[in-house]
């Protein structure tokens, strides 16, 4: 059983990360990539690379996606376990940390707080309507300055005399940068200002009304910036934990998951899947006024799942779209009922009822 | 045949297209907000105002460039922009310059205005009055149904199936006796479902805003997503309750929002609107009969719903029942909407776990007919 693995894949909004774990929860692998705009094709570069370094024998048992692309990546590598990030985050912490009481999680494009008390998650909160305090902000920063994102970090770390910028909103963030900038503060103590306003906005904002104890554990793609670390532990007074997976800790924890979750045979289909030519095509649904956009997932002219409808008709299903699609938009008078009650019996097993009933003529 | 728009309350539209028909006319609607007149609204609307306003607004457009000539509005008597909401809606159609004639439901003398206008007989009057009584009383029972059936069903799926046929079935019905046959029947199709009779479905309440408790393109389908999630919701909106409700205030001045706000009287003394008193006092409620959780939909800008928010997180910590709040505009999409609610589900199975192991030790630890313990257990599992 020495060669058996599990595979945990997280699709977030800006990198995507594979990581192998052996049974016992230890890590094999890990891979963290940069996405570009692509999430098929980095899930597939992903597990090119995976197999370039896995020895021939290891036998994949199981595999978790999780992250804000999980259902499509679940589709295209066949997934057994399709888990939400806040759930698997909480878990690879807890994994590593198990008295861990707070997990500070800022990614890509959310911000959330994780709250656990006696090993169990009580709480948890995400970013509502503002990205102010995320990732792509300080990359975004970042890029203004023409420096990378990683300059950014240990500069800021470096400054003595944090200049004071407005975090409310990243525009307004911005043009305070640029107004301190040009009325001469140093480039390291604008930096670390910025982290400071950052945290500020994340504490007030996401973390509004939690009780945050320590140990808190820091993680997503952010914790590797070494400012934000700083002005976490300056603004809450205790030492930030950052675990040494910080950057994969979503596809860790989806790993931990597909691990525990008791699979007998795994639907993965394989790592040659990223050698496949996987496609999407677009459908518009049409059987209600709601007409959804459905996304099909292609491999070689087969399709592997489905996604993007509301009712759930089409969500994972496989089988021909003729069979799977109703009698179009509900027509002036909806489709009469005795016509159904014929072709598909009693109310047992109708697929082509309308999610959504327009009542007299349709809309155009 | 003349046709009239109608606001969409979910799938209680299907019954007020019926109650349309008593002034001689046709309904044109839809049971929820279809995705192209949310966009309509949004482009017409300004920026700030609440999502369900724009909602309605893009569904009178649609209505308009449909050549509909007519459009009702509820108004209701809430301390909220919803009163309002006719006019501004006329005033905004008026500038984009449509036709389309808005009726609200004000009373100046004997007969409202949009039953002047229309000037039906009194058989035709009343007699789909009394069948949109029976629809909505329906209605109630399919979402009740529903609500129950969906996170204990076998596959995936059939509740959803089985709702919305016979909700097509009930839009058809032109009869009494055809209503009544299709009440019976659904009690029968619901029973037919396979269900797992062992699994303990968690109990969540659903409280805020009434367009977004009701409209399924606005809150995202949520009843559907908690419901495949294992589940159990409830809703609270119901139309049914809420006209038996009206129907109490005018026949035996009794009114639902005493109780409420005596229930609700340690955290909300005052009105702030809409129905914000109902989501404290629902919650409250739910908390002592032992919910799970709650969830909380909260159009960003509706000043009833935001002003109770801090007031909910506080019942939240007395009470010891998570409360999730959502914040919906039209930005929201749909996965994050779905992250939130998968993790929420996760949450309350993690802590419903942890409350009976909580228990267990105490029931191995010392005898169960102890007087004090018994009570304890009462305490953490009621």
């Amino acid at each position: 059983m020495n060669d058996s693995c599990y595979l945990g894949i997280d699709v977030g909004s800006i990198s995507t990360n594979c990581v192998i774990i052996s049974p016992d929860g230890e890590v094999l692998f890990e891979i963290y990539k940069r996405g570009e705009g692509s999430p098929i094709a980095s899930v597939q570069q992903c597990l090119s690379i995976l197999a370039e370094q896995m020895p021939e024998s290891m036998r994949i048992k199981g595999v978790c996606t999780t992250g804000s692309g999980r259902i499509l990546a679940g589709a295209v590598v066949g997934a057994d376990v399709i888990k939400n990030e806040i759930s698997a985050h909480a878990r690879a912490a807890l994994h590593l940390y198990p008295d861990v009481q707070t997990i500070f999680e800022i990614g890509g494009q959310d911000s959330k707080v994780t709250i656990i008390r006696d090993g169990a998650v009580v709480d948890f909160s995400m970013n509502l309507v503002c990205a102010a305090g995320t990732g792509s902000f300080l990359d975004s920063q970042a890029r203004r300055l023409n420096i990378t994102i990683e300059e950014l970090s240990s500069r800021a770390v470096r400054s003595e005399n944090p200049t004071n910028i407005a975090g409310r909103c990243t525009v307004f963030a911005e043009s305070d940068m640029i107004h301190k900038q040009q009325i001469g503060h140093e480039q390291k103590d604008i930096m670390m200002g910025l982290c400071q306003a950052l945290v500020r906005n994340y504490l007030s904002n996401v973390c509004n009304g939690k009780d945050i104890r320590p140990p808190v554990v820091f993680q997503g793609g952010v914790s590797a910036n070494k400012g934000i670390c700083r002005a976490f532990s300056e603004a809450l007074k205790c030492d930030i934990i950052v675990p040494s997976y910080n950057m994969v800790m979503g596809a860790y924890g989806a790993a931990l998951i597909a691990s525990q979750s008791y699979i007998e045979q795994t639907k993965f289909r394989g790592i040659q899947v990223a050698d496949h030519p996987i496609a999407t095509r677009g459908f518009e649904c049409g059987d209600c006024p709601n007409c959804c956009e459905i996304i099909e997932v292609l491999d070689d002219d087969n399709v592997i799942g489905r996604t993007g409808g509301r009712c759930g008709k089409w969500e994972g299903k496989t089988g021909p779209r003729e069979l799977l699609r109703g009698k179009g938009p509900a027509g002036p008078l909806a489709p009469s009922s005795s016509d159904l009650e014929t072709v598909c019996g009693p109310c047992s097993r109708v697929d082509d009822v309308p999610d959504l009933i327009q009542m007299c003529f349709p809309k155009k | 045949m003349t046709y009239m728009a109608i606001p969409n309350i979910g799938n209680y539209t299907i019954a007020l297209a019926t109650a349309v028909e008593s002034l001689g006319i046709k309904a044109w609607a839809s049971t929820a907000t279809t995705p192209e007149a949310l966009k309509l609204g949004i482009n017409a609307a300004p920026e700030s105002v609440c999502l369900p306003l724009k909602a309605h607004l893009g569904h009178f457009i649609e209505a308009d460039r449909a050549g509909v000539e007519y459009a009702f509005m509820v108004n209701s008597v809430g301390t909220c922009r919803l009163r309002y909401y006719r006019h501004m809606i006329g005033d905004i159609m008026k500038d984009l310059g449509l036709k389309i004639k808005i009726f609200g439901l004000g009373f100046d003398g004997f007969k409202p205005p949009i039953v002047r206008y229309f000037d039906p007989g009194p058989v035709t009057f009343v007699k789909p009055l009394i069948h949109t009584a029976l629809k909505i009383k329906v209605i109630d029972e399919l979402e009740v149904a529903a609500w129950r059936t969906r996170p204990v069903e076998v596959n995936q799926g059939d509740t959803t199936r089985v709702m919305n046929r016979l909700l097509v079935e009930l839009s058809e019905s032109r009869t009494m006796a055809a209503t009544r046959a299709i009440r019976k029947k659904a009690a029968r199709c619901f029973a037919e479902i396979p269900i797992d009779t062992e699994k303990r479905p968690l109990r969540v309440g659903l409280v805020g805003e009434i367009s977004f408790l009701r409209d399924k393109c606005l809150n995202k389908n949520i009843e559907y997503i908690l419901g495949s999630q294992g589940v159990e919701v409830r809703n609270f909106f119901l139309l049914g309750e809420e006209l038996n409700n009206i129907s109490r205030i005018v026949l035996l001045n009794q009114n639902r929002r005493k109780y409420l706000s005596k229930i609700a009287d340690s955290y909300l003394q005052c009105t702030v609107g809409g129905h914000a008193l109902d989501s404290v006092a629902h919650s409250i409620r739910c908390a002592d009969e032992g919910y799970d959780g709650m969830v909380h939909l909260c159009p960003s800008g509706c000043m009833p719903e935001v002003s109770v928010r801090p007031i909910l997180k506080r019942v939240s910590k007395d009470k010891d029942i998570p409360i999730l709040e959502m914040s919906y505009d039209e930005h929201t999409c749909g996965v994050g909407i779905a992250t939130r609610l998968e993790a929420f589900a996760d949450v309350l199975r993690e802590r419903r776990k942890k409350k009976r192991s909580l228990v267990h030790r105490v029931d191995m630890v010392i005898k169960p007919n102890n007087a004090d313990i018994e009570k304890k257990l009462n305490k953490v599992c009621p």
